[in-house]
């Protein structure tokens, strides 16, 4: 057996997503060893090609580095898809494929014919993983939405926000990554599936069904109680800990996070804040009196935390078995030695000759570490796919990419 | 029903609270057989942790342990002792998957590590989900969900005002996240073991998760280049305009209308007023720049409205605004009805029990059995009696001395 191999190797996965969450659909298959390729086009950009920041300043389409690491394990080839010729090709490549993403509308497929039966009638087994913002059918199924705002309809933007505010807008889509990783575990079920039966299917994957099952802890409280909750900060979304917070360091913007449970960590706490006489007071002696005093808790904590550093003060915290941990910004993100240790960034080098910072293998296999490849400049993949993959005689692949069929 | 999609994958769930038992629930979701091990006397802590019925607690009745265990098999076994160790060591050798959620030192110290484990059945996939991973200066750490998400930068980039504390959504959103992470790595690492050559440990941070692909995605890359780096604004979307959330009569709405037809399409709903044909407007760049007068104008308009009249006549003028809709509005919507997104299931002592189904749908092969979430220890007589062999006075005699 080769060491070397990956667990997905032999799969392959032609990936029409855009944006974000389909490309990471494809990215974490790739991760494992698939052989992906998004099918894009310069006939119209994917949206997160056009982005700054650009590597060295150079603003072209191959090199947007706010959005590069998304795509890294994705192949890539250009297919104008608004040409027949080039949905014939598209549906070739779906022929000599295993799985097929798409992260359009409903519908949209169809109308790029580009749909379940076109595709099954050139692949009988294809597995086609389909993720509109609210499933294939419903009331709500047309429903447009930003991965910004999706979050809006599951329940979990209600819940976002300080404590009795307003809801706060998370200010990125949280879902889209989420999505993304949740929809790989979805097309490999199918895949095993597939292997026991020798069927394919047409996953159905409702974004807005997905993030809701971030809200089951509220929802189990509505049915359960018929309460229905409100932003809560940075509390236990069951109200199970004091304290448990955000608090403030040493210097600017610099914060703490504390989580405490259990007897054993509330003392963990005292003893490291040098049992202050306050903390042994009647409000704070049970776990129930500082549920109930959590206000005065959160405020005395503050105090005493916002005269210390905040990587200091996480350790000695750990040290008297307490769950803390710094807060960290973007920046502390390249220097933390957490993690530096685990490589989770890696520079690497793009063959169109700049060095680019993305993440690198953020999940750890023990025997089969990841593929990180730099994310691909556009079409990188054509001449291997057309020519050796599909076939095309040099002349033909010539033609076609001369009327922009191959674009 | 159509056997699961996952049928034929054994798993074995040594998870409290939300990460592994999430992940162990999408296994089963989609048909694989699992067992969660819980330690005798109290199990799981969420079972602890509530919502309960009335607000009292009962350890059989704790909604997030209800929801979070549907469709699995439990026992009780302690494998800190030693005869819990062999019997768990013999249950992990039959399996597939181990998915857990101990720190890695309380592993270590009960001799069920990967390495130990690894010896017993070497085809067995380890999903290991911890706030920080087994490895790197933080993995013995303790942290809870809001630690790992704090360490990721997510809140204190994208999340809270500028001048207050980082925020993290209302849920266990890093849990969640890690979670959905080791379901999809180690299930890959599971269908792939002929040919890599065995089973082997797949190592999730929840932190480290986001980090990577939430954060460090989008704003790494940049940052290492240029050294610059952005904060939360609480704002929503900074760059373009309108993109927040914004109050109404009734609630909230996302508020979007970047493009210049969602722009267009929203001044006719709003009844085409002037300001809104001013030519500075007409770019979303520009109307981020002049957001400060522009979003009280949008709010007394919306402050009119209802949440859901503003997002029927949005989204049917083709713009993408929604209302922000809260949980019991989102748990009560037609649509999720129509595709039958809540199921009811069957607890000796809570009844009829709404949950959330599968996240996702398997037309061809569904698979969840509508079982609820096992009592502490209900199947105890089934899987040390028929799957590892013990007879009921070996039973009863584990059962008296605290093993099981």
């Amino acid at each position: 057996m080769n060491g070397r191999a990956l667990p997905l190797e032999g799969i392959r996965v032609a990936n029409f997503g855009w944006v974000w969450a389909g490309p990471v659909v494809g990215q974490t298959l790739a991760f494992l060893g698939a052989e992906v390729y998004k099918i894009e086009s310069r006939a119209r950009i994917d949206m997160t090609r056009t982005l700054p920041p650009f590597a060295e300043g150079v603003r072209d389409p191959s090199r947007s580095l706010s959005n590069h690491a998304c795509w890294a394990g994705n192949g890539s080839v250009t297919l104008n898809l608004k040409k027949p010729e080039g949905v014939r090709l598209a549906l070739e490549l779906v022929a000599k494929s295993d799985a097929v993403i798409e992260n359009f509308g409903p519908g949209v497929m169809e109308q790029l014919g580009l749909g379940y039966e076109s595709l099954r009638a050139v692949r009988p087994d294809v597995i086609l993983f389909s993720m509109p913002a609210a499933g294939l059918d419903g009331p709500l199924k047309d429903i447009r939405t930003y991965g910004l705002s999706l979050t809006s309809t599951t329940g979990l933007d209600s819940l976002t926000g300080y404590l009795g505010g307003p809801p706060v807008p998370v200010e990125n889509a949280f879902s889209d990554p989420y999505n993304g990783i949740l929809g790989a575990f979805a097309i490999l079920a199918a895949l095993h599936h597939r292997r026991r039966t020798g069927a394919g299917q047409h996953i159905d994957y409702s974004q807005q069904e997905a993030v809701m099952q971030m809200v089951g802890p509220a929802f189990m409280d509505w049915t359960l109680n018929r309460r229905v909750a409100g932003p809560m900060g940075n509390r236990h979304p069951l109200g199970a800990a004091a304290p448990h917070g955000v608090f403030p360091c040493a210097g600017e913007d610099r914060w703490i996070s504390i989580a405490v449970l259990e007897e054993s960590e509330w003392r963990g706490l005292v003893e490291a804040m040098g049992a202050p006489d306050w903390a042994s007071a009647a409000g704070f002696a049970s776990h129930a009196s500082r549920l109930e005093n959590l206000d005065a808790l959160h405020e005395r904590l503050s105090e005493w935390t916002r005269r210390h550093d905040d990587r200091e003060l996480a350790a000695r915290l750990q040290r008297h078995g307490v769950a803390a941990a710094p807060v960290l910004n973007v920046a502390d993100l390249l220097r933390d030695p957490h993690y530096v240790a685990r490589k989770t960034f890696i520079e690497v080098r793009h063959p169109l000759g700049f060095s680019e910072t993305i993440y690198g293998a953020y999940v750890k296999n023990s025997r089969t570490p990841a593929l990180v490849e730099p994310g691909p400049a556009i079409g990188r993949d054509n001449e291997h796919v057309f020519r050796e993959l599909l076939g095309l005689s040099e002349a033909r692949y010539r033609e076609l990419v001369g009327t922009q069929v191959i674009y | 029903m159509p056997e699961g999609a996952l049928a034929g994958i054994s798993v074995v769930e040594l998870g409290e609270m939300v990460s592994a038992p999430y992940c162990a629930r999408l296994f089963a979701d989609y048909g694989a057989d699992v067992i969660k091990v819980e330690r005798p006397g109290t199990g799981d802590r969420a079972r602890a942790w509530g919502p309960f019925p009335g607000d009292d607690p009962h350890i059989e009745k704790s909604g997030l342990y209800q929801y979070l265990n549907t469709g699995k098999h439990g026992i009780t076994l302690d494998p800190a002792t030693a005869r819990g160790r062999a019997l768990f060591l013999e249950l992990v050798g039959g399996a597939d998957v181990l998915i857990e959620n101990a720190s890695p030192r309380s592993l270590r110290e009960r001799g069920i590590d990967y390495a130990s484990l690894a010896a017993v059945n070497p085809r067995l996939v380890m999903i290991s989900i911890t706030p920080f991973g087994q490895t790197g200066p933080y993995a013995d750490w303790k942290g809870y969900d809001l630690n790992a998400f704090h360490l990721s930068a997510a809140g204190s980039r994208y999340c809270g005002r500028p001048d207050q504390a980082p925020l993290e959504h209302g849920t266990f959103a890093a849990d969640f996240f890690g979670a959905v992470t080791g379901a999809a790595w180690g299930l890959a690492a599971c269908l792939g073991r002929e040919q890599v050559g065995g089973g082997q440990q797949v190592d999730v941070s929840c932190a480290e998760a986001i980090a990577a692909v939430f954060v460090g995605g989008q704003n790494i890359g940049g940052y290492a280049q240029d050294g610059k780096f952005e904060r939360r604004t609480g704002v929503g979307m900074p760059l373009g305009a309108p993109a927040t959330i914004v109050p109404c009569k009734d609630g909230h709405v996302w508020m979007l209308a970047l493009e210049p037809g969602q722009w267009n399409g929203l001044a006719r709903v709003m009844g085409n007023p002037e300001w809104m044909e001013l030519e500075m407007f007409q770019d979303m760049f520009a109307r981020a720049q002049n957001s400060d007068a522009i979003y009280p104008l949008i709010e007394e308009w919306t402050m009119t409205r209802s949440k859901w009249e503003i997002m029927e006549r949005c989204q049917e003028a083709g713009v993408p605004i929604t209302a922000v809709f809260d949980v019991a509005e989102a748990a009560g919507h037609p649509h999720l009805a129509a595709r039958g997104y809540i199921v009811e299931v069957q607890h000796p002592l809570l009844g009829g029990l709404p949950v959330l189904g599968p996240p996702f749908r398997l037309p061809a092969s569904t698979g969840r059995t509508g079982m609820a979430a096992p009592l502490l220890g209900q199947h105890n007589a089934r899987v040390f009696g028929e799957r590892l062999g013990l007879s009921e006075s070996q039973r009863a005699e584990l059962t008296a001395k605290g093993v099981i």
